[in-house]
């Protein structure tokens, strides 16, 4: 006899007030999964959804299952869009997901979107349906223009944040959208357009800040000159988070005087970023805040090594750097010495398509870092050489690495010392570092590296491999062993159809696997759409229909996903939908 | 006995307000200490009851006695004027160490006395039990139904088990869900077009078996889809093993590079096979030689005396899979000294149950 369920004496509204303080995204999925009656209480609690992959579910399931949504975050096209892989027009279409909640969630008040394409129209009926609206975020999107901010601007009542990071933005000369914010609207925390062109009206700006009391984060795009920007700090001294733009104007002296007390007056100054196009000599004019800040994002800034060093060597609460490899060596062995709680460093590189090296970047900068900063968990570094003792003593050194991304610029570069391949330095990384989650491979690799990682990587979540290994047999090492494995992306190495079809069940646990230039054939991507009816198999190739060509010609892109709504409508003629056999899908 | 000592006993300073639990116990309390509950209070200037034992205060049936008291000793401390937040925070995580059980129950009765600071209290003590936990867990922990999956189709439920100690009954009761889904599915095809289409999925699976065991780097899947098979008798699955023997010595247009990695991968392979073959589509008394393979291997690791016990439990297996559902799982959850999980932990199940939300 089954013991009575607790839940006989439970009702309902508490069960639900015990959810309302869960908010992490798989933990809401686990309770959901439970019981029946966890099941529809759940459903009718949720009010934030996030979907990894806007294919993976069709809006309609969304909305019936979820009625009572408020947040909701999509993503779209694949990561390695960023990097120029995806052909445009793709995909990543939000317009259908606006339209049914448009319909049923008369209510929401956030969406924020990734690497999607939206329109001027799904902005405006994002400003009419919604009465409630406060958060818009497009982070790498596009297809839309400042007609569509307008219209956001202008209905919007209740908008607190507006962040348009990364974004592609088509934009009219005037820069007049901004002036569409009516004159009684006062409620903006947030506003990020680092990512326009063209100037936008001051004047508007200037007011706008003037009038919102709760701004907290402002990043200006690069147009906005310096001389103007002290007044607009004038406008909000309350700012906590703070993005320029450029960062130079002709030498005045009254300029650096005002731009000095701009700063000085915004007492609770945490994040900078921005600095387009520094002239050093103004920099100076940030050190009296530099001891507050936690989160610089220098990415976008050329600064030498030694002005970088000055201004670094006064930030000691630094949790976070963004930089260009103009940091060198010296630079960063300068961070070790004074950022004791730095979490994440990142350094991009300036010159990616130098055939020589511009600056005095080596792995030895990432090891003083390493060594340095004992809470060290997220680096993503560009450099040119790199050894496998180097990584060893890395590893040694941070075990509490969660994110690891190294690019060395040069592909198949082996280790400079030795010559030797990088298997053991990077499977000293996922040995010692146990609660690695990201991972990004480079330089020379053989099949060794991929047992290292299907042997450790127990956490890992997401992989990038790009010209590395021998066979099939590293592929399967990775798909075989890791566990947690949700997204894969793989460009320019020698897996084929074994590896793939032998663990064609492993990809129905995984949000995505990203295949270029690689060696998977025509035939096994119809296999395996035939035999796994919950994943979308998309062979793109913009060379013509691959029917054209023999089963055992390689694709030249392949881009699987699990879903639950079948083939997406909105294929473009380069994307073939490897079919299930209809015999097969259950109803 | 408390009732009666108290009775002896005459007010003096105090005021009190008289309580009765559901079960009819009578229970005499500080007035400040049960005001603090907004029911209470509510009842007591609506009603004017609580002034006697006559005219007690009738709790609702969530509020046992012991709750009660528990109840009233988070009054009795918190109505107190003076504390500091700290010994408020100290008293309150020492309050709430008890099982979930309890606390389930401190909850509802908190609430149905609209007591909103230790609903608060229990709720976040119950959301933090929830935390990190799978839904098997979670089911474990709280003692409730697997009732979800009841609602799912049956084929659903007989998702391969993981698994990941490669334990061979594992994978004889993985054998055994196969044959039931291939009932379950045969009993779908209504169609004749359906029923030709069978002969090539077969065909392709037993590919894909050939493919994961064999030692070459043959693409034989793909060749294989090409062919289309009419009729399904014995004679024709020879010939066709047959000829994709020549094939495969015909082609190998991707040889591994080296004898070791041939190896490696074979046993890597292998390993992956026993977890991951998908053996649904083959009729169930028409096994592929490839598939007599397996089960040979299967023989290969048992001794005689283990392996007629195995049999045992297969036939035991085989019977349970054909009972009803509800008894099948009272059967397996009482007959087994270690539970078997019928649900892959790793899989997103159905489309019902497909949350499809991962952490971005």
């Amino acid at each position: 006899m089954q013991r009575m369920a607790y839940t006989f004496s439970f009702p309902e509204e508490v069960l639900e007030h015990v959810f309302s303080f869960i908010w992490n995204e798989r933990d809401r999925n686990a309770i959901s999964l439970v019981c029946k009656s966890w099941y529809e209480i759940e459903r009718w609690c949720r009010r934030k959804v996030f979907v990894g992959n806007c294919y993976a579910v069709s809006p309609l399931m969304v909305v019936k299952r979820f009625p009572e949504v408020r947040s909701i975050a999509l993503k779209g096209k694949p990561h390695f869009a960023d990097f120029n892989l995806v052909p445009d027009g793709w995909g990543g279409y939000v317009c259908p997901w606006i339209a049914a909640m448009a319909r049923a969630f008369p209510c929401l008040e956030e969406i924020r979107l990734k690497r999607m394409v939206i329109t001027d129209e799904s902005l405006e009926l994002i400003a009419k349906s919604f009465k409630n609206f406060k958060v818009l975020v497009l982070t790498s999107c596009e297809g839309f223009t400042t007609d569509g901010l307008a219209a956001i601007a202008a209905n919007c009542r209740n908008l607190r944040e507006l962040d348009l990071q990364e974004s592609e933005v088509e934009e009219d000369l005037s820069g007049h959208w901004l002036s569409h914010f009516p004159d009684s609207y006062t409620s903006l925390v947030s506003l990020n357009i680092s990512c326009l062109n063209n100037e936008v009206s001051l004047s508007a700006l200037e007011r706008l800040l003037g009038r919102c009391p709760n701004l907290r984060t402002l990043r200006l795009n690069r147009a906005v000159p310096l001389d103007r920007l002290p007044n607009l700090l004038l406008q909000c001294p309350q700012l906590v988070e703070l993005g320029t733009g450029v960062y130079s104007t002709e030498m005045r002296p009254e300029v650096f005087s005002n731009l000095e007390a701009a700063f000085s007056g915004c007492k609770q100054l945490k994040s900078l970023s921005g600095f387009w196009d520094v002239l050093p000599s103004y920099l100076p004019a940030v050190y009296p805040i530099c001891s507050r800040l936690t989160s610089l994002n220098l990415s976008y800034a050329i600064i030498q090594s030694s002005d970088l060093i000055k201004l670094i060597s006064q930030c000691p609460n630094l949790l976070r750097l963004w930089v260009l490899d103009y940091i060198e060596d010296a630079g960063l062995y300068a961070l070790a010495a004074s950022c004791k709680d730095l979490r994440e460093l990142r350094v991009f590189p300036s010159d990616p398509f130098g055939l020589e090296p511009n600056v005095a970047l080596t792995e030895q900068g990432l090891v003083s870092v390493s060594e340095g900063c004992p809470k060290l968990q997220s680096v993503l570094y560009f450099c040119r050489q790199m050894s496998n003792a180097a990584l060893h003593t890395i590893a040694r050194n941070r075990t509490n690495l969660t994110r690891f991304r190294l690019c060395i610029i040069e592909p198949r570069t082996p280790d400079y010392l030795t010559h030797e391949p990088l298997d053991s330095g990077f499977g000293a990384i996922v040995e010692q570092c146990k609660d690695l989650q990201r991972l990004s491979l480079s330089g020379l690799l053989t099949d060794r590296v991929f047992e290292y990682i299907g042997t450790c990587g127990k956490k890992l979540e997401m992989l990038s491999v790009a010209f590395a290994g021998d066979s099939d047999l590293g592929l399967h090492h990775v798909l075989s062993g890791c566990d947690n494995l949700r997204k894969l992306e793989i460009r320019d190495c020698p897996f084929g159809d074994k590896a793939l079809l032998a663990n064609a069940e492993k990809l129905e646990t995984m949000r995505s696997l990203w295949m270029s230039s690689c060696s998977v054939s025509y035939g096994a991507c119809k296999l395996l759409g035939q035999k796994m009816p919950r994943l979308n198999v998309e062979v793109i190739d913009e060379r013509g229909p691959p029917d054209s060509r023999p089963d055992d010609c390689p694709v030249e892109k392949l881009y699987i996903y699990r879903t639950i709504a079948g083939p997406r409508l909105d294929m473009p003629g380069f994307v073939w939908t490897m079919e299930d056999d209809s015999s097969l899908r259950l109803e | 006995m408390f009732d009666a000592a108290m009775a002896v006993v005459k007010p003096e300073m105090k005021s009190y307000i008289w309580l009765q639990t559901v079960d009819g116990s009578i229970q005499q309390v500080e007035e400040e200490v049960a005001m603090f509950c907004p029911m209470i209070c509510q009842e007591v200037l609506q009603t004017g009851l609580g002034s006697s034992k006559t005219y007690a205060i009738s709790l609702p049936q969530r509020v046992n006695p012991a709750m009660l008291g528990l109840i009233l000793d988070y009054c009795r401390f918190h109505q107190v004027p003076g504390h500091s937040n700290k010994e408020r925070k100290t008293f309150d995580e020492k309050f709430i160490r008890m099982d979930t059980k309890k606390l389930c129950e401190l909850t509802s009765a908190a609430d149905s006395l609209q007591l909103k600071p230790l609903v608060d209290l229990t709720s976040r003590a119950l959301a933090r039990i929830i935390e990190g936990k799978t839904p098997e867990e979670i089911r474990e922990t709280f003692h409730l139904p697997d009732d979800l999956t009841e609602d799912l189709c049956q084929e659903e439920k007989l998702e391969p088990l993981r698994n990941i100690t490669d334990d061979p009954r594992i994978r004889l009761l993985n054998r055994l869900y196969a044959r039931k889904r291939k009932e379950l599915k045969e009993r779908k095809k209504l169609k004749d077009v359906e029923v030709e289409e069978e002969p090539k999925d077969e065909r392709s699976v037993e590919d894909l078996l050939s493919f994961i065991n064999g030692a070459d780097g043959d693409i034989k899947g793909t060749r294989a889809n090409k062919n289309k098979k009419k009729n399904r008798r014995r004679k024709d699955h020879a010939k066709d093993i047959s000829s994709e023997n020549t094939n495969e010595n015909d082609k190998e247009l991707n040889p591994l590079p080296s004898a070791y990695h041939d190896v490696n991968f074979d046993n890597a392979l292998e390993a992956s096979a026993s977890k991951h073959s998908r053996t649904q589509n083959l009729p169930a008394i028409n096994f592929s030689p490839k598939f007599e393979f397996i089960d040979g291997d299967v023989d290969d690791d048992l001794d005689p005396a283990m392996k007629e016990e195995l049999d045992r439990e297969v036939e035991d297996f085989a019977r349970r899979l054909n009972s009803d559902w509800p008894e099948r799982m009272q059967i397996l959850s009482l007959g087994q000294d270690r539970r078997l999980v019928p649900i892959s932990m790793n899989s997103n199940g159905s489309t019902h149950l497909y949350t499809g939300f991962d952490q971005r």
